[in-house]
């Protein structure tokens, strides 16, 4: 037969057997084109038949049938190999595609799972309804806490292999269990009822029930799904308490409370601007029109702040009695500040009084993440305040800075209670020299805590309020050191100079302290010079003149040079006046007024000291004005050190 | 949340049988699982022609896509295409026109990771994930998908695929809301397996397929022409497959075809 002949029989009959995408003259070329190769390779014919699809179970037999008369049986032996062989690697590699298939499939479907059941997951942690799912032994496998909650567990973990009907009133176990069984046998879908739960401290709790139940793939019901809302009294009381303990009861706003709360939970999320709003001039209506219209009022503007707050989606507080706090996110500050003036700029008409409202208001833009909302509040309430400080309508952007010098001192005050009670705060010994003979004439004791100069410790210390406790310290333990000194070195040693801070100048105790510190110490009254704030004279306070009369040398401290102080030197017996200024250079006009102020102080039998004199140079000049004494030319010592150069001063000569 | 793991069921389970891989095993493909080949065993002793049925349900599919391409067609919708095997629509379409586009369709998770395999380097091709039952999301998805101009004819293929929808999914409806999202001048093909031929063995086909993911609905003529509802049917209107449009003399028997064959026009 041709081979053109062969090809269109083999065409034939191998369609028959296997489907091969292709059209009949396509196919029978194909097959020409192998019959050709054949003689020489079968192989390749075996491999190009399958590679066309001609696979089915019955094509190799239908191409043995066609070809046997005209081709050698080992042609066709050698054929048949090849071709189970080219089957065989085809079959593979199908297989492995498959499995390639099947691998990816699986990846998806776990993902689509993972990710439904993070969804499931969260519906189920945050659903505000109890939800229990049970076996259908009715043993619990997953609850939430609200369910937790309800029962009064701790936590949804406590139920795991639990028995849910365990919180069941006893009562309602039979008809719960028909209800179970109904929805588990398909007669119903779910089963909706009200009843008793128990709780774990036995108290009874009303709840909604919905049962359902969940199938698995073949549909077979597996679990029950159980979910529970509290009603009870106690718990709509509590919500309701809730509700008052975070809202303001007159605007129905958050309070401050909650505002706080709030921005806790804002901190880590998008910037965030605080505002801090304080209506102007409201003690005015209130006080002018009633509480009522005032009341009125802080609705109207609860509400147009709330109109604003709802547009820019922010979190809206009434904080105090005329004060609103607003928190927006990503925020444009100028533009918000022009909205809430233009929101409440609209006449306001209250009880027919037509009032015009202006707030000021206290920005935080923006603030680091790290900051706390209790601080925000604080940082915003300081810039409240300074705006306020500049009129009515101001606002005014919280500065890190300034707030950061403030912030220092006052929580530099806030430590020094403990700062004294740990022994930070210590007492040091400057001496005053006398200008004209260049002679120690006395020690001034002084407080001295880290870098702060004993005025700064002494206003420190009035603004806290400890400048008593630490004055009476200060005399009773200085009086003592001197005493000891007094009795060690006797005339050699120095008298002792006490400056007081304003506070305890003035104290109705201040005159017994200072004769019991000499009575239980020993030092004897003239060698103590107690000096006084000289403000406390001027105030017509009567401590120094008591001093003197009880035998102790006093001086004024803080001393101008002013008139009504000359006019006090008039009155009151003092030694000496001290002041601080800097000292004046023989060619300065200021020397000769000084020279006469001073021989003013002198004419009036007081002598004149000077506070803070650091260099010789400055002494001179202070001497030449005609000052008596000066305080800081050598550094202060502690006690110890002043002890130590007291006994080298009085061993004999040859010992140094 | 190892709890919960353990009620969520598998979706893709090699032990359970399908209908796409019992089809590939049954024009000799390799892509199948012994599952999948024990179920073909029981569907051949039921029907002993079920290698010519499904292979010459092939042969239709590359016919009508050939017909549709003579037609001007060059966008195709392949629905419930199933695993890639021999002879697919984009490998003939794109024989006959390289341009042409083709978006397959299925929703059972090994036929579209497969189908992913394949069309990998393909950018004129792709699948969806979708039930074709859900027409609205398919036609969405195929918009999407951007190889779809609905503005110009396509090629609505459904080989051998409506005898899986059972009635109450009303195949009419689908079929009329592919219809109304496609131009006039498009094109309609449809194969499904019917009990107007060789009924006691299409009963014996239902019957071992009851149990299976995929059971069978067979059609007489007239529920397949209800399909056509807007269409006009091409020559030779609705015929055993080997009898539509064959290529040089059919030697099949048509009586043991098994499936009817038809190609209708969107007027």
């Amino acid at each position: 037969m041709e081979l053109p002949d062969l090809a269109a029989r083999w065409m034939h009959a191998l369609t028959s057997t296997a489907y091969i995408p292709l059209s009949h003259a396509e196919i029978e070329q194909a097959l020409l084109d192998t019959l050709r190769e054949l003689p020489e390779s079968p192989e390749s014919v075996a491999n190009r038949l399958v590679s066309l699809h001609a696979t089915g179970p019955d094509s190799l037999r239908a191409t043995i049938e066609v070809l046997s008369p005209t081709f050698e049986l080992p042609v066709l032996a050698r054929l048949s190999s090849a071709y189970a062989q080219a089957m065989r690697l085809d079959a593979f590699d199908q297989q492995e595609q498959i499995k390639v298939a099947i691998v990816r499939a699986k990846q998806r479907v776990e993902r689509t799972l993972q990710v439904s059941q993070a969804r499931f997951q969260e519906v189920f942690d945050s659903a505000a309804q109890g939800i229990a799912i049970t076996d259908l032994t009715g043993r619990c496998v997953e609850a939430n806490d609200t369910l937790a909650e309800i029962v009064g567990l701790e936590s949804g973990a406590d139920f795991i292999d639990r028995e849910l009907r365990d919180f069941y009133h006893p009562d309602d176990l039979a008809a719960l269990g028909a209800s179970y069984r109904k929805v588990r046998e398909g007669h119903v879908d779910r089963v909706r009822d009200q009843r008793k739960l128990i709780r774990a401290d036995g108290e009874p709790v009303w709840v909604h029930l919905v049962v359902s139940v969940l199938r698995d793939a073949d549909g077979r019901p597996t679990h029950h799904v159980t979910m529970v809302e509290d009603i009870s009294e106690l718990h709509l009381l509590q919500r309701s308490l809730d509700h008052q303990l975070l809202h303001d009861s007159l605007t129905g706003l958050s309070n401050r409370q909650h505002f706080i709360s709030r921005v806790e939970r804002q901190l880590d999320g998008d910037p965030i601007t605080l505002y801090h709003l304080g209506l102007d001039a409201f003690s005015v209506v209130n006080n002018g029109l009633g509480h009522e219209t005032g009341d009125k009022l802080l609705k109207i503007v609860a509400n147009r702040l709330g109109e604003l707050a709802a547009q820019k989606k922010a979190v809206l507080a009434r904080i105090g009695g005329d004060e609103f706090a607003l928190l927006t996110f990503s925020d444009n500050v100028t533009s918000t500040i022009e909205e809430i003036q233009a929101a409440l700029g609209e006449p306001t008409f209250v009880d027919d009084h037509g009032i015009a409202l202006s707030v000021s208001i206290g920005v935080v833009d923006r603030p680091p993440a790290f900051a706390t909302a209790a601080e925000l509040m604080r940082c915003a309430n300081a810039a409240l305040r300074q705006a306020k400080a500049r009129g009515k309508r101001q606002w005014a952007l919280h500065d890190p800075h300034d707030d950061a010098r403030r912030r220092g001192r006052y929580a530099l005050a806030a430590s020094m209670p403990g700062a004294w009670e740990h022994g930070e705060i210590k007492i040091v010994y400057a001496p005053v020299h006398d200008l004209e003979t260049q002679e120690v004439l006395g020690a001034v004791a002084r407080l001295h805590w880290d870098d702060l100069s004993h005025n700064d410790t002494m206003a420190l210390a009035d603004s806290t309020g400890l400048s008593l406790p630490i004055g009476r310290w200060l005399l009773r333990e200085a009086c003592a050191q001197a005493a000891r000194w007094v009795e060690e070195f006797g005339d050699g040693a120095p008298t002792l100079h006490i400056a007081l801070g304003a506070l305890q100048s003035r104290d109705e105790d201040l005159v017994a302290d200072v004769k019991r510190a000499l009575d239980e110490t020993g030092l004897p009254p003239e060698r103590l010079r107690i000096a006084l704030d000289i403000s406390s004279v001027l105030a017509g306070d009567d401590n120094a003149l008591v001093l003197h009369d009880s035998g102790i040398v006093t001086a004024l401290d803080g001393f101008h040079g002013g008139h009504d102080e000359l006019a006090v030197l008039t009155e009151v017996p003092v030694r000496s006046v001290i002041t601080r200024a800097p000292a004046p250079r023989p060619d300065s006009p200021l020397h000769q007024a000084m020279r006469a102020l001073i021989r003013t102080v002198h004419d009036f039998g007081v002598r004149f000291g000077v506070d803070e004199v650091h260099t010789l140079d400055d002494a001179e000049h202070w001497r030449q004005a005609g000052a008596d004494g000066v305080i800081g030319l050598l550094p202060a010592l502690s006690a110890d050190e002043v002890t130590e150069l007291l006994r080298a001063a009085s061993r004999p000569p040859e010992a140094s | 949340m190892a709890e919960l793991v353990s009620w969520v069921p598998e979706s893709v389970d090699t032990g359970k049988p399908s209908a796409a891989r019992l089809y590939d095993y049954l024009l000799g493909g390799g892509h199948n699982f012994a599952a999948d080949r024990a179920l073909a065993e029981k569907f051949l002793q039921a029907q002993p022609n079920a290698r010519t049925i499904a292979r010459l349900n092939r042969a239709f599919l590359r016919r009508a896509v050939l017909f549709m391409i003579e037609r001007g067609i060059r966008q195709f919708l392949d629905l419930g295409s199933g695993i890639p095997t021999v002879g697919n629509v984009h490998e003939i379409a794109q024989k006959a026109d390289p341009e042409a586009h083709v978006v397959y369709v299925d929703f059972e998770e090994v036929a579209v990771a497969h189908s992913q395999l394949i069309l990998e380097h393909d950018p004129r091709a792709t699948i969806i994930q979708e039930d074709m039952t859900r027409p609205a999301a398919v036609l969405q998805a195929a918009r999407d998908s951007g190889l779809v101009d609905f503005s110009q004819p396509v090629g609505v293929l459904t080989a051998g695929v409506f005898h899986f929808v059972p009635p109450q999914a009303d195949p009419n409806a689908i079929v009329a809301t592919y219809r109304d999202a496609v131009p006039a001048g498009s094109y309609l093909a449809v194969s499904q397996f019917t009990q107007d031929l060789q009924p006691e063995e299409m009963a014996g086909v239902v019957e071992v397929m009851k149990k299976s993911q995929n059971p069978m609905y067979p059609r007489t003529k007239s529920e397949i022409e209800g399909l056509f509802s807007g269409f006009e049917l091409v020559e030779p209107g609705i015929v055993p497959t080997p009898l539509w449009r064959p290529e040089g003399t059919n030697t099949d028997d048509p009586d043991k075809a098994g499936i009817y064959a038809a190609v209708g026009r969107k007027v």
